[in-house]
């Protein structure tokens, strides 16, 4: 292809045909999305005490079968090939993405199940959110039983946004992405049961930092297209191979900011440093179903997104950002370990921990190799599983029955003598966050750092390592909390694990276990065979000629 | 092998029913799973000497290069033998050590298989990433079975400890591990072994992997946690502390020296802090009162030897160095046993309360003068045969030989002194303390002590059988040349070894007899105590943590943001000013077309400034209102009218909307951040806003397209129209308009939802709108209300009726809902404006619609001019004047709007060629003129509507809902207000 279509910048061409769309392809969107207007659609027609049963089944029905459509549009990727492009170039459709939107629905049918799990008529979200917290109108609803079954609809939007927004081939695609993405989950956070004000603090301080994020990131595509004049990935980045050439002269700096800006929207919604401050306040004040779809799905798909920008895009332009994704990788483990340490709150801390292990799969970011990406693809799948389970597993302990959640690490002393398998489930995924061998978080640890240091970034992972060290000092010190500490004088009350949030602890344990011991079948699925992918791969006997070749772009 | 550690595992989960069901006798069932390692690795021993080690490889996940690869070479083969020989033993004691009643035993005991299982994995292990997973599976074993008395603080620290600095030490063996293995591009040890890498990064490698190897095998300055961890049962000190993990380290030193043993780095490490090790921790040995304490400082000091023999890289000091480390695992783990025993039989260990026991337990006695001889290394015991060989090697080892000859004779001084005080702590009958009372222990107790000593005693004899063994390792050390090579042996004729062994138990005789006096001095010369350290660490961790913590999460939403700007303004300024954007070329500047266009533009500068100084929140709203009017005044100067139009518009009813909000606010913003905190926003804000500025500029250099706006005044024509502005709305980009129209009325029925909650969602009650009274009764009612001093109060009609029907007869008033007010915010003049005024406002509103398309106007415009004059009217009459303007509910007009623009757009699909296609045709009205429609035209009027219900909402919700709640909340205020006109 013309790598600048000059005549075609002069002129803006108007199609009269419509663009050929293979919508096999689309089908798990298309699936999710009109899953989501159908979700509007019950709300307004359907009686109100069947909503939530109506709304659940449409929810998880859409979700597992655009799960079924992932799983079966791997056999419509050309064999050993990059993958595909749809609808004109904006979406790509290549093992990454079929990944990364695989691991998104996993953890959004796990986030759902948490999120519909009743207990005496009592979800985790307020009866009436518009109502001022504490007033007579709130007690009313919450007498009356008032439910918001708009949050299913919200999201399958959510989760549309996240399977867009690493499939995204293009910038403006995956601005869009963000949107959807961001704005439900914006909502969804301010809807707590419990401290509301607390969660309408941290749905008003996300959507705040959020915006401008977004508004950076929108700066950083002008600025992007203002070198390559284009915003598609594929056009960047012939361009930047060419030298910016054909581009505009002198253009470069232009690259440069754009590639700042971009990384700081991306960066945001990874939860990196100096960009976190959001997540412990966000995550802790949200409901925590909530929480653990943005821990888990959120996580996933940002970095989905990242890596795909700065692979395919900026792939030819490594030595400009790596200096950049470099300290904020070290700022991001080392400064969240340290906060991390004294942490008091339970889900505060889970959230550091999820800012520390996204400075972990920066530093595969930084290594921009095979390995890097297939490591980064393991970590975050493993990491996802993990934390949903330590999620569900926080919704189960609460203050008394029937009360808030107890997130005060303290109380939680002695659990291990009380709910032994509850607590032992939480300190298995704590022992996988800490990155104890025989658990997924192991493999995941060890294949980011061979990737960063075969590629030359040893620093860094000395920097990771040391970081690794403090937070399995917190890690271990719940767990010994947990199982050696005298029962606290409040101690919390444990609920029965209903059905719902049961499986999801199961499958947590389950897959961190199994990605732990034989992660083989998963780490195959990973990357195209070294040597089989397009055509420039082959030049280049045993590897990749660039990191884009990793996904498909054209 | 693999059926050998599954087995390991297995039995571990098994082992808490086994103990549930036989109690403390299923530990000799337990003790059967390395025993059969034990006997497999034996049988397998004579292939192992000749040369032939037994392997195994099964691929685990290739793409990062992990494999299950086992390998039992000569090291390997000591190593099982030990790890799981004593492990066997250690078990069997484990099975009288406890009472069947012994709270978690059920755990401990599975733990402690499952540790056996991992050390056996570890020392067979040919992978480097797997020996890794052994090596943090040891750790969290052990930490598990040091903190098996949960219940005892200092049991639960003392693991912690553990945990901390093994882990620390394995996480930097883990970097050191994948630097080596992507060096050498395998993790295969036996690969590694073969073809060692070299560079700088090997030899930063080989420093992070020692880092692990000392602080597993606690050397100086890893050394605390091992006496902290004698909390720990003794079985579990015994295996754990003695024979089995803390090897580990010493085992990884041993494992590479064959490939890196000539590295500087490698031998000066395990030289330097191997004596040093032994020397000091020998010393300490020598003042504790605790006889586990006195061996585990007595452990830290010979495995500080161990490390100088097995990292000094010659073959002899290896040599030395495997025979030490089997007779160490013999004489320590019998000594630990021994102590397990007292302490059960008598209660204590400390050797200042334990008298006589030489006659008690004559048994237990022997066993200990052997093991004890063996770790002073007398003859004829293995710990002579090894001391012998290591003081031999060591004669010949390079320039540091003699320095480390020095250190390690003075060390093996410290040892036949502490094994003395062992001796004599234990079991000597002590003139000032009574005969310490005890049970004796049974049979089976003693047994894995004696056998274990008996096999030190056989070791010194029996040199020669053992000697091949430990050759097979040594000789694939490097071989210095020099001597002959040296093999194992009772005796090897009078030399310097037999002088320095002569000395070693002379000078140790001295220190025991000096015994008083080397305790006091080892308190004087008390250098730093590693724990103090450790735990100073540990708080200055946390302390600075939460001060970080304080500084980087406020919770503060202005410092979140300021970090987030100050960050992006520095990414973004370094391409700025390194790439010297400001040189590229870029479109000419204009600064103003005309100069009176700077009149509004600074108003609108200084109202935007000042809005940053004022205090009170309705000046504030004044102040944005301006720079909104500067802006529009900007408009229409540059040629805009329609745009200036909307601008001024939207301005106003914004104002008005923002007024009717801040009746619920506080007057004055909150009280102002620090001086300092205002400042550093102002800087952030100002240097955010110029790198927008620039930003915005350079964007402009990136044009290279041609501007869409040029083709605009041709498509407008083609559309029929002349209005730019209103053609693209309504016709060129009608597509637009449509969305956001819907956009429009989502925020309208969201407004409306918030402020109309209770009654959308209240518990079923009479159908809506039933309890309003027909306002048109109100007047009749109280035709006196005005002369009564109280005015008329529609107390019933509090909520929104849904339809109101005001009867359409002459009225003498102005304003008939503005009865309800209270008098003194009545204003007559307002009235008879807003009367007057209303239909004027309406026909406006309706010009501009019609008009819209060729003229300044449009449905937008004139929906907004509507919109205000039902503004002026609420204003003037209240809210149920606003009631009684519009019949209508904001919703149906929202919904109506939105129904004819799409209906607009269908039916250019059905009679058109496609959606939103356009019709026109011109009609003539008499008087009126020439009027030229447009499907366009009622396309608009579905905008126009739709304004209308959306300011209308606004206006009810914001403004007549508002009036209703402050009313209910503040009853007595209002009739305070009332009094006082």
């Amino acid at each position: 292809m013309n790598p600048l279509p000059h005549t075609a910048l002069a002129a803006p061409v108007i199609t009269t045909q419509p663009p050929q769309i293979d919508y096999a392809l689309l089908a798990p969107l298309l699936v999710v999305f009109a899953a989501g207007v159908i979700g509007v659609l019950v709300e307004a027609f359907v009686p109100r005490p069947r909503r939530r049963a109506v709304q659940f089944t449409l929810a998880a029905l859409a979700l597992v079968a655009a799960f079924v459509l992932t799983v079966v549009r791997v056999a419509l990727l050309p064999a050993g090939g990059a993958g595909l492009t749809v609808a004109s170039a904006s979406i790509a459709v290549d093992r990454p993405t079929l990944f990364f939107q695989g691991t998104i629905l996993v953890m959004a049918i796990a986030s759902l199940l948490l999120i519909a799990e009743h207990r005496h008529g009592e979800s985790a979200f307020a009866a009436q959110a518009a109502t001022v917290p504490g007033s007579e109108e709130e007690r009313a609803h919450v007498l009356a039983g008032s439910q918001h079954t708009e949050v299913y609809p919200l999201v399958l939007f959510a989760v549309l946004g996240m399977l867009m927004f690493p499939a995204s081939n293009d910038f403006l695609t995956m601005f869009i992405a963000l949107e959807v993405m961001s704005l439900p989950l914006y909502l969804l956070c301010g809807l707590a049961r419990r401290r509301r004000l607390f969660s309408q603090e941290a749905a008003v301080k996300y959507f705040l930092l959020g915006a401008f994020s977004s508004a950076f990131f929108l700066f950083g595509i002008a600025m992007v297209y203002g070198y390559a004049g284009s915003v598609n990935f594929a056009v960047i980045h012939d361009t930047v191979a060419a030298g910016g050439a054909g581009a505009l002269p002198g253009g470069g700096p232009l690259l440069l900011l754009g590639i700042a800006l971009v990384g700081v929207g991306l960066l945001f919604k990874v939860g990196a440093v100096p960009f976190h401050s959001w997540k412990p306040d966000v995550y802790q004040g949200a409901p925590t179903p909530i929480t653990a779809l943005m821990a888990s799905g959120t996580l996933v798909a940002a970095f989905g997104a990242l890596l795909r920008v700065f692979y395919v895009a900026f792939g030819g332009s490594v030595a400009e950002w790596r200096p950049m994704m470099w300290v904020v990788a070290v700022l991001t483990m080392v400064l969240a370990a340290v906060v991390a340490v004294t942490q008091r709150d339970i889900k505060r801390l889970l959230a550091y921990s999820s800012v520390v292990h996204a400075g972990f799969v920066l530093t595969a970011v930084v290594a921009a190799s095979a390995e890097g990406l297939a490591g980064a693809m393991f970590y975050l799948a493993a990491y996802g599983f993990t934390t949903v389970g330590a999620f569900a597993v926080v919704t189960l302990v609460r203050v008394h029955e029937g009360g808030a959640e107890s997130g005060d690490i303290a109380s939680w002393a002695g659990l291990g003598r009380t709910s032994p398998v509850l607590a032992g489930s939480l300190a298995l995924f704590l022992l996988a966050f800490a990155g104890i061998p025989l658990t997924s978080g192991f493999i995941g640890k060890f294949a980011v750092f061979e990737a960063a240091v075969s590629a030359g970034a040893t620093p860094l992972v000395v920097v990771g390592v040391l970081s690794s060290a403090v937070t399995a000092f917190f890690y271990v010190r719940i767990i010994v909390l947990m199982f050696f500490a005298e029962p606290a004088e409040a101690r919390p009350r444990v609920l029965r694990p209903g059905r719902l949030t049961g499986a999801v602890i199961g499958v947590g344990v389950v897959a961190t276990l199994v990605l732990g011991v034989f992660p083989g079948p998963v780490l195959d699925r990973l990357s195209p065979a070294p040597g089989a992918g397009t055509a420039e791969a082959q030049s280049v006997p045993g590897g990749f000629a660039t990191t884009a070749d990793l996904f498909a772009n054209r | 092998m693999l059926a050998l550690l599954t087995a390991h595992f297995a039995a571990a989960l098994l082992a808490p029913l086994l103990v549930r069901r036989w109690g403390r006798t299923a530990f000799l069932m337990l003790a059967a799973v390395p025993g059969a390692a034990a006997v497999w690795a034996l049988l397998h021993a004579p292939g192992v000497v000749a040369g032939h080690p037994v392997t195994t490889r099964i691929p685990w996940a290739p793409e990062f290069s992990l494999t299950l690869a086992f390998r039992m070479d000569a090291l390997g083969l000591v190593m099982t033998l030990i790890a799981a020989g004593i492990g066997t033993l250690v078990l069997v004691y484990c099975a009288r050590y406890f009472s069947d009643d012994e709270p978690g035993l059920g755990r401990f005991a599975g733990v402690l298989t499952a540790f056996a299982g991992a050390m056996l994995g570890l020392v067979l292990a040919d992978d480097l990433i797997q020996l890794f997973v052994y090596w943090e599976l040891t750790t969290v074993f052990s930490y598990l079975l040091i903190g098996h008395r949960a219940e005892l603080r200092e049991s639960r620290r003392a693991a912690m400890t553990a945990l901390v600095v093994t882990t620390l030490g394995g996480l930097a063996m883990l970097v050191g591990v994948i630097m080596l293995g992507e060096a050498a591009g395998s993790y295969l040890v036996s690969d590694i072994l073969a073809d060692p890498p070299r560079g700088t990064v090997v030899t930063v490698a080989l420093a992070l992997v020692l880092v692990g190897a000392l602080s597993k095998s606690a050397l100086l300055p890893f050394s605390l946690w091992l006496p902290a961890a004698m909390q720990a049962p003794t079985p579990v000190s015994g295996y754990l502390h003695a024979a089995a993990m803390v090897k580990a380290g010493v085992y990884l030193v041993a494992r590479l020296t064959p490939a890196f043993g000539d590295l500087p780095v490698w031998q000066v490490t395990a030289l330097a802090f191997g004596a040093v090790t032994m020397v000091l921790a020998g010393w300490r040995a020598l003042r504790e009162y605790d006889l586990k304490l006195l061996l585990a400082y007595g452990t830290v000091s010979q495995l500080g030897f161990l490390t100088v023999l097995l990292g000094a890289g010659t073959r002899d000091a290896a040599l030395a160095g495997l025979a030490m480390l089997c007779a160490h695992a013999l004489f320590k783990a019998p000594l630990f046993l021994v102590v397990g025993i007292i302490d059960h039989s008598t209660g204590t260990r400390d050797l200042r309360e334990l008298s006589g026991l030489r006659r008690a337990m004559p048994v237990t006695f022997w066993t200990a003068v052997v093991a004890l001889a063996s770790m002073a290394g007398l003859p004829p015991t293995a710990g002579f045969v090894a001391k012998e060989a290591a003081f031999e090697a060591l004669t010949h080892t390079g320039p540091a030989g003699p320095v480390v000859l020095a250190a390690v004779v003075l060390g093996s001084v410290c040892t036949v002194g502490y094994s003395l005080r062992f001796l004599w702590g234990a079991f000597a009958g002590k003139p000032d303390v009574a005969p310490t009372p005890v049970h004796a222990p049974g049979p089976l107790f003693v047994a894995p002590a004696v056998v274990l000593a008996a096999l030190s005693l056989a070791g010194g004899p029996l040199a020669g059988a053992v000697d091949p063994v430990v050759a097979g390792y040594a000789d694939t050390v490097r071989w210095t040349g020099g001597a002959e090579a040296q093999h194992l042996a009772l005796w090897h004729g009078v030399g310097l070894p037999l002088a320095l062994s002569a000395l070693c138990v002379a000078g140790g005789l001295v220190l025991f007899g000096l015994r008083e006096r080397v305790a006091w001095l080892g308190h004087r010369l008390e250098l730093v105590d590693a724990d103090r350290v450790y735990r100073r660490t540990l708080a200055a961790v946390d302390s600075f943590a939460l001060q970080v913590t304080g500084f980087t999460q406020r919770g503060s939403l202005p410092i979140y943001l300021g970090t987030t700007l100050v960050t992006v303004v520095v990414l973004s300024g370094i391409p700025i000013i390194q790439g010297r954007l400001w040189t590229m070329e870029a479109p000419p500047v204009r600064l103003w077309d005309s100069p009176v266009q700077l009149v509004p533009a600074i108003i609108t500068v200084v109202a935007a400034l000042g809005v940053l100084r004022v205090r009170r929140r309705l000046f504030a709203v004044v102040l944005v209102g301006l720079t909104g009017y500067g802006t529009a005044t900007l408009f229409a100067l540059q040629g805009a009218p329609d745009l200036a139009l909307t601008q001024f518009l939207v301005e106003t009813v914004s104002l008005v909307v923002f007024v009717l909000v801040l009746r619920r606010l506080p007057p004055r913003f909150s009280t102002p951040a620090l001086r300092g905190r205002r400042l550093g926003n102002l800087l952030i804000g100002a240097a955010t806003g110029l790198l927008v500025a620039a930003m915005a500029y350079f964007a402009l250099a990136g044009r290279r397209a041609e501007s869409i706006s040029t083709g605009f005044p041709d498509a407008a024509r083609e559309a029929g129209g002349t209005n730019i502005i209103s053609v693209i709305l309504v016709d060129l980009r009608a597509w637009d308009t449509m969305g956001e129209i819907s956009v429009l009325a989502v925020a309208a029925a969201g407004v409306a939802s918030l402020m109309f909650l209770r009654r959308r969602t209240q518990p079923v009650r009479g159908r809506p709108g039933e309890r309003a009274v027909p306002l048109a009764a109100a007047p009749v009612a109280d035709g006196t209300a005005g002369s009564a001093g109280a005015p008329w109060q529609p107390t019933v009609l509090t909520t929104a009726p849904r339809q109101l029907r005001v009867e359409p007869r002459w009225n003498p008033l102005w304003l008939p809902g503005a009865q309800a007010l209270a008098r003194e915010r009545r204003s007559i003049v307002f009235e008879v404006i807003a009367r007057a005024l209303f239909p004027v406002v309406m026909l406006l509103s309706v010009y501009l619609l019609f008009v819209g398309h060729t003229d300044v106007g449009g449905g937008f415009a004139g929906g907004i001019v509507a919109g205000l004059g039902l503004m002026v009217r609420y204003l003037a009459g209240g809210r149920y004047e606003l009631y009684a303007a519009v019949r209508a509910q904001p919703g149906a007009l929202i919904g109506m709007g939105l129904v004819i623009a799409t209906g607009t757009a269908l039916a250019g699909a059905v009679f058109g060629t496609e959606i939103l296609a356009g019709g026109a045709f011109d009609l003539h009205i008499p008087l009126v003129g020439d009027l030229h429609l447009t499907s366009a035209l009622v396309f608009d009027f579905g905008v126009y509507l739709l304004v209308i219900g959306l300011v209308l909402d606004i206006l009810r919700s914001l403004g007549a809902r508002v009036d209703e709640q402050l009313e209910k909340e503040s009853p007595t205020e209002r009739q305070a207000e009332e009094v006082t006109p």
